[in-house]
């Protein structure tokens, strides 16, 4: 059928049904001669391999950014084996490596980040696209862009000498008296209230990221057609069950990759991190005490790779991060796909 | 009172259809910002009957039935002017818009199935008025799925996604989730106009099978469709009513030279 159509195009366009069946044969003669034409030339060609290169070539990269950190990274896994991944030690005099620790602070600063952004950035955009009033809707969406393009650096610096003094006096000392003699989640909140440290990260990582989170959830939201909102109204539905039966059901994988493109930037953020998260090699329970997290360790040590295995030790940090990253999006992937499936969706 | 045969179309003009006035329409404006899109529409609709509203693009057709669920509501800058009554009510002023749209179901231009299963989308609405058990609730799904004539094609995947059928199983769909709350008026907006010929033809069926269950108001562009599946007619201009009469009467003998060149394909 397409094929067809499109051997039709070139004899004139497109025509009524009624003329195409009384003015057929003439018509498919030229539409034959057009289709002949040899598809070979040196312009298709070329056409086709500037294009296919252009494609293959960012597979090519993503494969050579994994080999040369796989192979940077070789000495360290060699020396420490499995070791790296499961030791919490990082000790530079006596050369011992284990991640543990980085990645545990990259996981739970990027977990708070998402704990915190996703409701927040769902109920911006819903707000954008259902509740406020219509002139408020476009500078209020503008503003939330410019956030997203605030560099991290700024961000890093607001959490270092304005929020975290704010955390240290005002939330984390209510933090420790209200939720750290809590059951199960007590250890978590129980600490010395510093300022810096895992939850700090975690809160600015979250407000890095709302941005990204809600101006893609709000595009998504206004893509909804008039039509399906129109229906459930119809069917009587009130504005919260139109939102949650009907509107987020239709997003849904839309809104599950925004928040995946925000998780992705909260992973491997790395300045906001390292100005707040305090760059200690502890593994402890508690969100108040400070961390690392495996973009800010690399930032903070990479001038003092003074030996091949430390070198080499950050470098295979570097590719955890990779491997981490690529295997929470894969995830995300698996899930969305089983979500899909299902629900008997083809398209 | 509701005695009248649906009519069949080649038989000679028959008395007029007189039945009880479900919806009242009187001294109707419509506007759009500040673009009026009806003047002055008076129009009664009987009860239990198809009343088939025909007109030009644009002659505010559309308009009217919005205006009876009150979805026009949804935008703002939207207002209507004038009375709708429905037994007895002027569903214009201060009422209940929950219960009126459990009363008055609508049917959509294009399938609009949400994205859940075929059961869910059944009982969207049903779970709102309803506390039903869930032996209940299958029940009426399945009354309400079988009603729309879709039962037999999707009895045995109540649970796989309602985008998964076909164009005219979605549209059956959407007639099963309104009717679901057993309304008492169902608008259609052009139910067929996004649908192949053969479930345009399942869809006029099931519109002859429901008649006499519900006050049905069509909108359509296709003219057939109007003289197949309706008893009375309103010819639509310009967003003012030309004639409204038996349909058998509109088509075979309009009082109007607008409407007379309308259904004779001189313009539209």
């Amino acid at each position: 059928m397409t094929s067809r159509t499109g051997s039709l195009l070139p004899s004139g366009g497109r025509r009524g049904d009624a003329d195409r069946g009384s003015a057929a044969d003439p018509d498919r003669e030229t539409a034959r001669s057009a289709s002949a034409r040899p598809h070979g030339g040196l312009a298709e060609r070329a056409f086709r391999l500037v294009t296919g290169g252009a494609a293959w070539l960012v597979l090519a990269i993503l494969l050579a950014v994994a080999w040369s950190m796989a192979s940077g990274g070789w000495l360290a896994f060699r020396t420490f084996g499995f070791g790296f991944i499961t030791s919490t030690q990082w000790d530079v005099v006596n050369g011992q490596f284990g991640a543990l620790v980085a990645i545990y602070g990259t996981l739970m600063t990027s977990a708070i980040a998402l704990v915190i952004a996703v409701p927040v950035s769902i109920g911006i955009a819903l707000f954008l696209t259902e509740i406020a009033p219509v002139w408020s809707r476009g500078p209020i969406a503008v503003a939330i862009e410019l956030l997203a393009a605030v560099p991290s650096i700024i961000y890093g610096m607001w959490g270092l000498f304005v929020f975290a003094p704010f955390m240290a006096e005002h939330v984390e000392p209510w933090v420790n008296d209200h939720l750290g003699q809590a059951p199960v989640i007590g250890p978590l909140f129980n600490g010395p209230p510093i300022g810096i440290g895992t939850l700090t990260a975690g809160i600015v990582l979250g407000i890095m990221v709302i941005p990204f989170i809600a101006s893609v959830a709000r595009e998504v939201f206004n893509a909804v057609p008039a039509a399906l909102r129109e229906s459930a109204v119809a069917l009587g539905a009130t504005r919260w069950e139109r939102l949650w039966h009907v509107t987020l059901p239709y997003t849904r994988s839309a809104i599950v990759g925004a928040i995946f493109l925000g998780l992705g930037r909260a992973l491997g953020e790395t300045m906001a991190v390292t100005f707040v998260l305090g760059n200690a090699h502890d593994l402890t329970a508690s969100l108040l005490m400070p961390s690392n997290s495996i973009a800010a360790a690399i930032a903070n040590e990479f001038t003092e790779a003074d030996t091949e295995l430390y070198r080499s030790a950050l470098i295979a940090l570097a590719f955890l991060l990779f491997f981490v990253t690529f295997i929470v999006l894969s995830l995300a992937k698996l899930l969305l796909a089983r979500v899909e499936r299902s629900l008997g969706r083809t398209n | 009172m509701i005695n009248l045969a649906p009519q069949v179309a080649g038989e000679p003009a028959a008395a007029p259809v007189t039945r009880e006035t479900k919806i009242d329409i009187r001294n109707l404006d419509f506007f759009y910002g500040k673009n009026q899109a009806l003047h002055a529409v008076n129009l009664p609709v009987p009860v239990n009957a198809v009343t088939a509203i025909i007109g030009p693009s644009g002659c505010g057709k559309s308009t009217l039935l919005r205006t009876i669920n009150r979805i026009y509501n949804l935008y703002p800058e939207q207002r209507a002017e004038g009375e709708i009554v429905i037994d007895g009510e002027n569903v214009l002023g201060k009422i209940d818009l929950a219960d009126l749209r459990r009363r008055v179901g609508m049917v959509f231009q294009k399938p609009t199935p949400f994205a859940s299963s075929i059961r869910a989308n059944v009982a969207f609405a049903l779970a709102y008025y309803e506390k039903l058990s869930k032996r209940e609730m299958d029940e009426r799904v399945e009354d309400a799925l079988r009603q729309a004539a879709l039962w037999d094609e999707v009895k045995d995947k109540l649970d796989q996604s309602a985008l998964s059928l076909s164009g005219g199983q979605q549209q059956r769909l959407c007639i099963a989730r309104t009717i679901a709350v057993r309304p008492e008026v169902v608008l259609f907006d052009e139910p067929t106009s996004a649908l192949d010929p053969i479930s345009t033809a399942r869809i006029e069926e099931l519109l002859d099978e429901l008649r006499g269950r519900f006050t049905i108001v069509i909108v359509t562009h296709n003219m057939q469709q109007a003289a197949r599946v309706s008893e009375k007619t309103a010819f639509f201009h310009l967003g003012e009513l030309v004639e409204y009469d038996d349909t058998l009467r509109i088509f075979t003998n309009p009082k109007h030279q607008k409407t007379q060149d309308y259904i004779t394909g001189r313009y539209g």
